[in-house]
């Protein structure tokens, strides 16, 4: 399988002050992501996942490393045309409706007039926004911010789009649009790189994750295989009485197996507010 | 480059900022005729022109300066500027995309005070005419050509301390450091006739003559522009020659400037 995104020995420092300090961003840090994946960074604040997504765009220079995207050289305008970005915490200018906003990146990135109609139409469309598209940005919720930024990152058709903490200050039914909208890429084949602190959600929609700390890369791997403890087993048993569960525990120990716990199942207290509120209004 | 443009113009033309410069400036072009009984001896032609194109020099320096500062540092600081950089868009481009927006919206500024200025001095040319051949006496008058050629000279003029701070504004980390380094550029070029004087008169001070040398290339002589009173009121002639060379040194530095403010530009991190 191709890469996408191939990271290899990126070191980024930072100068700070007037002495010239140097803060190191991102340690050797070497990545292959591959494409056609929904592919998590994760990592606390500061660890240097946003630093990393700007070396990759070309908005911040390398100190050391080679970055390439889908074949290219990162920094290239042939690169960025086939990438798509939503930064975090977007901001767009508040007098431009959300139409206008992705009708300008379109030029920006390239589509050709005979399509910007159809690519905007179709941008809005996946992001939910075609009805609050020709209200200002300005009077945009959080979510709909959000949503509009999701719209202008895919509205030239990337193979690749990078979403840097898309879900953040979104509610919980705002977060699982978000999560469906990049499950709609992943269908129609895109490769799209997540940064998110929702692990519940990076958990459910990534097919593999990286997880970086103060700069370096500590785990990657596809999620089923990272998070597995192929050691332990968990079975739901419905109806269990104590004479049930005596018989079941006299039956493992039999086969020199043992119960070390026993508990009631429970749903998220994010799958409880989606089941409550999901009816109530779009998602 | 066209869209940032197109963007910058219709952000810079909403700013509250650029609707009060205009209004105080057109103020300052209509009440020239009331005042015109101040006119300390000259014509009251000169004395309305005087007062119209100062305010209207100082003002569009005024806006050039801190309205492209705030344009670009707008995009810098609420991080607008991430989500255009990472579309295939050069960072030259992009400066460009800049400088054409806010050299647009101070032509519309440019033009409406012009505008403003030709009906005004016009208006009191047709009174005049009529009492100085009631008087036997020779009327003032003013040259509509004229006026139009300092419209160009004073967008061009506009144009280069708009290149200037983009290149400040290129290096800098704050909107306040860049608009006072661009204010006090705009000062040293109104002055930096006095340093060409001074460069033409021997020296024998190797460091003086070679500062002199490099403040008479580093920075445009904006002075040079102020032609208003032989173009629009014939007080003097300007020969064609002249006026493209003028014309010329503005293109040269406004093109220097946005080099400059480009490479600077392309190493910054955003």
């Amino acid at each position: 399988m191709s890469s996408a995104i191939s990271v290899r020995h990126l070191t980024k420092d930072f100068r700070i002050g007037l002495r010239g300090l140097k803060l190191r961003a991102v340690d050797d840090f070497s990545l292959e992501i591959p494409c056609g994946q929904v592919y998590g960074l994760l990592g606390p604040n500061g660890c240097g996942k946003s630093t990393t997504l700007k070396v990759i765009l070309g908005l911040v220079s390398a100190t050391a490393g080679e970055i390439s995207i889908l074949g290219e050289p990162s920094a290239t305008s042939v690169a960025r045309r086939r990438t798509g970005f939503l930064p975090e915490a977007p901001y767009f200018h508040k007098f431009l409706t959300g139409r206008e906003l992705v009708r300008y990146c379109a030029q920006l990135s390239g589509v050709a007039d005979t399509e910007l109609g159809a690519a905007v139409e179709d941008a809005l469309g996946l992001a939910a926004m075609n009805e609050a598209a020709d209200r200002p940005i300005g009077t945009y919720s959080k979510g709909m911010l959000q949503r509009i930024g999701f719209a202008q990152a895919v509205v030239h058709d990337p193979e690749l789009v990078i979403l840097d903490e898309p879900t953040a200050g979104v509610d919980p039914v705002g977060s699982a649009s978000i999560g469906r909208m990049i499950q709609a890429m992943r269908a129609k084949g895109k490769t799209v790189v997540l940064c998110s602190h929702l692990l519940g959600q990076v958990e459910q929609i990534c097919d593999r994750v990286a997880i970086m700390d103060r700069g370096k890369l500590v785990l990657e791997g596809a999620v089923e295989d990272v998070l597995s403890r192929r050691d332990r087993h968990v079975m739901t048993i419905e109806a269990m009485t104590p004479t049930a569960r005596a018989a079941a525990e006299a039956a493992l120990e039999a086969h020199g197996a043992k119960i070390t716990s026993v508990t009631h199942p429970r749903r998220s207290l994010e799958d409880l507010f989606r089941e409550l509120v999901t009816g109530s209004r779009d998602a | 480059m066209l869209w940032i443009s197109q963007v910058t113009f219709l952000e810079a033309v909403r700013q509250r900022f650029f609707a009060f410069l205009l209004v105080l400036s057109a103020a300052m072009v209509l009440s020239s005729v009331s005042l015109r009984v101040f006119d300390f001896g000259h014509g009251e032609l000169k004395f309305i022109a005087d007062f119209g194109f100062g305010g209207m020099f100082f003002f569009g320096s005024v806006l050039a300066v801190v309205m492209t500062a705030q344009l670009f540092f707008s995009e810098i600081d609420n991080k607008t500027a991430l989500t255009l950089l990472a579309k295939p868009l050069s960072r030259p481009e992009f400066l460009l995309g800049k400088f054409f927006g806010a050299w647009a919206v101070l032509g519309v500024f440019v033009l409406v005070l012009a505008g403003l200025q030709g009906v005004v001095l016009w208006a009191r040319e047709q009174e005049l005419v009529v009492m100085a051949e009631q008087a036997g006496k020779i009327p003032p008058t003013f040259s509509i050509v004229g006026l139009g050629q300092l419209v160009l000279l004073q967008w061009l003029r506009l144009g280069v301390v708009i290149a200037i701070v983009l290149a400040i504004s290129a290096l800098a980390r704050t909107f306040l450091f860049t608009v006072v380094v661009g204010s006090l550029a705009v000062v040293a070029g109104q002055l930096q006739w006095i340093a060409q004087d001074a460069f033409l008169r021997p020296t024998d001070s190797p460091v003086y003559a070679a500062f002199l040398w490099i403040s008479t290339r580093l920075i445009p002589n904006l002075q040079q522009f102020n032609l208003a009173d032989a173009l629009v009121l014939g007080s003097s002639v300007v020969e064609e020659g002249a006026l493209i060379s003028v014309g010329f040194s503005g293109l040269a530095y406004l093109v220097a400037y946005l080099t400059l403010g480009s490479l600077i530009f392309r190493r910054r991190e955003i």
